[in-house]
């Protein structure tokens, strides 16, 4: 089972320490200080339970015949994409449909959704005999599926997730980078329509990109004016929104407009992680955390109670960790030859680097507040154990390197 | 140009959004630290919660029955206990509170550290004064102004409230109550909590120590508060002192008057009283327990919260079942009273040792002969009468707005069967029920709804306290929740035959209850002497109505083992009904809305509610049975 050359043991080592300090942070997160009281709540051998299990599935996993892996994918797709519609049917918990709950534990089906969708997508890009434009259709095909179920949630931030995955799996998969170009620019249309000017600029970066990319001129003519056409269409489209629609817009733009509510978390974010300072205020002693400024200081902004306990020096140990852990991630897509596994592991690598940026960007008021945790780190057992599953076919699929296909 | 693998592009991503994460964190915590290290150790960005103001409770000519009045309160927040022992000395010298309450309050609240607890309201001011010499070394306490409730006088309608207590927290947090919330308990204050208690706004404190406003939002955003609507019910405060005045002290029982046309209720009485304000401050153990163990249970609601047996005002209902069927006319007379009536082995007595004689319907209801109805009671089945019962809205729920209100009982076949075995004998039990005694209980108000809707030729009318509201909006009750209007089941000769009967019981020599007289209006009334196994009087009851052009009001008086309705209860009655047709031009005037209370949408009509005064108007009810 574990090939000793071909096992990649640095990558399994920065995971198991990440996962580590996730323990250590839920376990301050979970402790409220009061004088010489102090009381935990049993989030974080939770926390340690999971990880145990994960290891344990780490295992089998690894030792599951590739074959029977390979297999299956696609049963487990389908599953998963029923969950997904029928866990919009569940009793709303904090307003939205996300999560079946049974025994005290709970699962959301999106979290698992990322992983297999994108072993199915890969799937389907590596399929050589497809024309790329097929590879593309059907590629977006099988994300939209999940997408479309978790955005009903609502659930804006995993909605991006598996986009820009997408995205990084299309140019894993050598599709000319145009390609990549005329998918993204309606959206980044879309945002410098505001300012004329900007726009301006953008679309003669497009007009140059596309010609570099030596794309045919009725082809870039076709994509210029589509690209002016939305822009163009946006006051619009903005004019009929009812209110309460723009409203949710603008507050995901800017949440300072909502600081009675989504405002307000952010603010204490970051009061929390600059008071921190360089040295932080100490093992158990935040302050913001223990006056209860920052809700839900165990899952998605755990990354504030670091920087507020652990100060500059914390912060930036959690950020190098999950510097050196990407980096080897991404070592390890050039290493995966077989192409279907190489995309992938890509798509693995762009969802895990976008959920660590924007959960830590989101603790430091950087990012609109949604409600993604941070891997490896943040409390939760789905996510845990999806996000480390995904980690382990990484390393299953270094693993059989060098074998047949 | 070098190649630009894959792989490669990913790097430099990663780079450029690991570059920008440490840039950003630098600036934060590095560059800003001191800063941010002000703002976390003074708090000085908290949400704070604005309390909205708590409907007030008013009688139909908006005089004050329950007012908001300032309290002082002290607050505690636990997250800044510096020594607990000493706290927990100071708590338990001027509030009573022991250490280990001091102990689990904090301990509640181990999650919530910043927030304000409230340890006392209502605060006496010397004790206040007292306190705050020694708050310096105690930063953890702190005085606010709140509010607190004022009950007018005594009663057992407006209930009280109190502070909420975990479990309701849990129940309710979605619709915005604090740990420090009040919340109504029992009576009119927690039927209509929702209306009364509105919502709470929020507002963020963001100033430094020299009171400077710290540029963190570009936005002041602040949710206002949502005060709670005030009501307007149909007690007349004169008549509910009146009531309550006069009821013999040391009597256990209730007096309801109601408004013969609405429903509305005037006066509601339970004795004995206690008085709600006793729960604004905190109860000392000894007066909770003297409260408790006190054998009068004080806090008994006896009106809708006490069953008992009708005895003869429940004879109507009886008689009306026999006329339905066509077992009685008015010419009907059955076997002579002899001071009571043999039925197989046993002698039923009627309450007349020497006997009454043979008389027809009008005339039993008159002396209220018990035989009469005994010997109706043999030709009626069981179960027919439990309908009957229930169809004219007697133990069965009235809908009062009041929580828990009980329903009271009417036994069916199945029920003797269960509970005496299979062979029991049901005509014994019949004789009984037919004069309203035995198993059946009901409230006195649900004889006092009945005898409105006799009042009202046939129209029940739910019994309600709440006319309108007032202050963020002018509701009615029945827009608020409609009232319910049924139609008694009995035919409208039966109708006049009861009131024959009744009018005589006043009226005519020989009637239980000749010495109601009123002066301007023609008196209806029934007595009731129920044997019951609480005690070896009877329980006095007396339930009548008066006429002047139209139904006026509706009088129940109820007193537990006093004796005999006519001696004991009908007195009662008939001084409530001379001081309201004393006091009539007063009472019946047309309410004018004093200026501080008038709304802009009030310029034409000051009310929307029932008319208090003209013609009634009801719709006609479906389901009502017409037969000779």
């Amino acid at each position: 089972m574990l090939n000793r050359k071909k096992f990649d043991f640095t990558l399994a080592a920065l995971l198991l320490i990440l996962i580590f300090c996730g323990c250590i942070a839920i376990f301050t997160a979970s402790t409220s200080k009061l004088g010489e009281y102090s009381t935990t709540m049993n989030y974080w051998w939770k926390q340690l339970l999971f990880s145990a299990f994960l290891i344990g599935l780490l295992i089998l996993l690894l030792k599951l015949p590739l074959p029977i892996f390979e297999a299956l994918v696609i049963p487990l797709y389908i599953f998963n994409l029923a969950a997904l519609i029928l866990v919009l049917f569940t009793p709303p918990i904090n307003n939205s449909h996300r999560w079946f709950v049974f025994y005290g534990i709970n699962w959301q089906p999106s979290e698992s959704a990322k992983l297999l969708t994108i072993l199915m997508a890969s799937r389907i890009l590596a399929k050589e005999h497809l024309s790329e434009l097929k590879q593309l259709i059907f590629g977006f095909g099988i994300v939209l599926m999940p997408v479309i179920l978790i955005i009903i949630e609502p659930d804006f931030g995993t909605t991006l997730v598996f986009f820009a995955s997408l995205l990084a799996m299309y140019i894993a998969a050598d599709l000319p980078l145009f390609y990549v170009l005329l998918i993204i620019s309606p959206v980044i249309s879309i945002v410098t329509s505001v300012y004329w000017l900007v726009l301006i600029i953008w679309i003669v970066l497009l007009i140059y990109l596309l010609m570099r990319a030596r794309l045919s001129w009725v082809a870039i003519t076709v994509a210029v004016i589509f690209n002016v056409f939305i822009s163009l269409i946006m006051p619009v489209v903005w004019n009929s929104m009812k209110e309460y629609q723009q409203n949710r817009i603008l507050i995901f733009i800017d949440p300072m407009r909502d600081p009675l509510g989504a405002g307000y978390q952010i603010i204490q974010a970051k009061i929390a992680v600059g008071s921190g300072a360089i040295t932080g205020k100490g093992w158990l002693q935040g302050t913001q955390k223990n006056m209860n400024f920052l809700p839900e200081h165990h899952t998605d902004f755990i990354y504030s109670v670091i920087g507020e306990e652990f100060g500059f020096f914390g912060s930036m140990l959690i950020l190098l960790l999950f510097f050196l852990f990407f980096w080897r991630l991404s070592t390890a897509i050039g290493e995966i030859k077989v192409r279907e596994r190489k995309i992938a592991a890509t798509g693995i690598f762009a969802w895990l680097v976008l959920q660590a940026f924007i959960n830590i960007g989101m603790n430091i008021g950087l990012v609109p507040a949604t409600g993604i945790p941070l891997p490896f780190i943040s409390y939760g057992g789905s996510s845990l154990l999806i996000n480390g599953l995904a980690v382990g076919v990484v390393l299953k699929y270094l693993n059989e390197r060098g074998f047949m296909k | 140009m070098i190649e630009l693998t894959p792989v490669k592009l990913f790097r430099i991503l990663l780079g450029i959004l690991f570059v920008t994460l440490f840039v950003a964190i630098f600036r934060l915590q590095v560059v800003q630290g001191k800063y941010y290290q002000q703002i976390a150790e003074s708090n000085f960005v908290r949400l704070r919660r604005l309390t909205a103001t708590r409907g007030e409770i008013y009688d139909h000519k908006y005089r004050p029955i329950v007012t908001n009045i300032p309290s002082h309160n002290l607050y505690l927040t636990s997250g800044k206990i510096k020594n607990l022992p000493a706290l927990a000395a100071l708590l338990n010298r001027y509030f009573e509170i022991p250490e280990s309450d001091l102990r689990s309050m904090v301990e509640q609240n181990r999650f919530r550290t910043y927030e304000e607890i409230l340890v006392s309201d209502n605060i006496p001011y010397e004790m206040v004064l007292a306190i705050s010499e020694g708050l310096n070394y105690f930063p953890e306490l702190n005085f606010r102004i709140g509010s607190t409730r004022h009950y007018h006088y005594p009663n057992h309608f407006t209930g009280y409230v109190g502070r909420i207590n975990e479990s309701e927290y849990q129940n309710y947090r979605n619709e915005g109550y604090s740990l420090n919330s009040h919340i109504g308990k029992t009576g009119l204050e927690r039927y209509y909590e929702v209306l009364l208690s509105g919502k709470d706004g929020r507002e963020i404190v963001q100033v430094d120590a020299q009171g400077r406003s710290l540029n963190l939002f570009r936005l002041e955003k602040m949710i206002p508060p949502v005060n709670g609507l005030n009501m307007v019910l149909t007690i007349d405060n004169d008549l509910q002192n009146y009531a309550a005045e006069i009821f013999p002290k040391d009597r256990r029982g209730a007096v309801i008057v109601m408004d013969a046309r609405s429903g509305g209720i005037l006066a509601y009485v339970s004795n004995p009283e206690y008085d709600p304000n006793l729960f604004m401050q905190r109860i000392s153990t000894d007066d909770w327990t003297a409260l408790n163990n006190d054998p009068a249970k004080p806090m008994l609601d006896r009106v809708i919260y006490a069953a008992y047996q009708p005895g003869s005002v429940f004879k109507p209902v009886t008689g009306s079942l026999g006329f339905h069927k066509g077992i009685i006319d008015r010419n009907t007379r059955f076997s002579s009273c002899v001071g009571g009536l043999q039925v197989g082995n046993r002698f039923f007595r009627c309450w007349h040792a020497a006997g009454h004689g043979s008389m027809a319907f009008v005339d039993a209801i008159k002396h209220s002969c018990n035989v009469y109805f005994y010997d109706l009671s043999m030709r009626l089945d069981l179960d027919d009468f439990k309908g009957w019962t229930l169809k004219n809205r007697l133990a069965v729920q009235t809908g009062i707005d009041l929580p828990n209100e009980r329903r009271g009982f009417f036994p069916s076949v199945d029920w003797y069967r269960k509970t005496y075995g299979r062979n029991v004998s049901i005509t014994g039990h019949k004789v009984n029920l037919s004069i309203g005694q035995g198993e059946v209980m009901v409230t006195p108000l649900q004889i006092c709804a009945f005898y409105t809707a006799i009042a009202n030729h046939g129209n029940w009318i739910q019994p309600h306290l709440l006319k309108s509201t007032f202050g963020r909006g002018r509701l009615s009750k029945d827009q608020i929740d409609p009232i319910k209007r049924f139609k008694l089941p009995f035919s409208s000769s039966t109708m006049q035959l009861i009131h024959e009967g009744m009018f005589a019981v006043s009226n005519s020599p020989g009637g239980t209850a000749t010495l109601v007289q009123v002066q301007g209006a023609r008196v209806f009334s029934k007595t009731g002497s129920a044997e019951n196994p609480m005690g070896k009087l009877t329980h006095a009851w007396y339930s009548g109505f008066i006429v002047t052009d139209q139904p006026e009001i509706v009088v129940t008086v109820f007193m537990e083992n006093a004796g005999g309705g006519g001696s004991v209860s009908a007195p009662v009655a008939n001084q409530i009904f001379n001081f309201f047709m004393g006091n009539y031009d007063v009472i019946k005037a047309p309410v004018t809305i004093p200026p501080q209370f008038r709304q802009p949408e009030d310029a034409a009509d000051p009310d929307p509610s029932a008319p208090e005064g003209g013609e009634m108007t009801t719709p006609p009810i479906p389901g009502a049975s017409s037969d000779a």
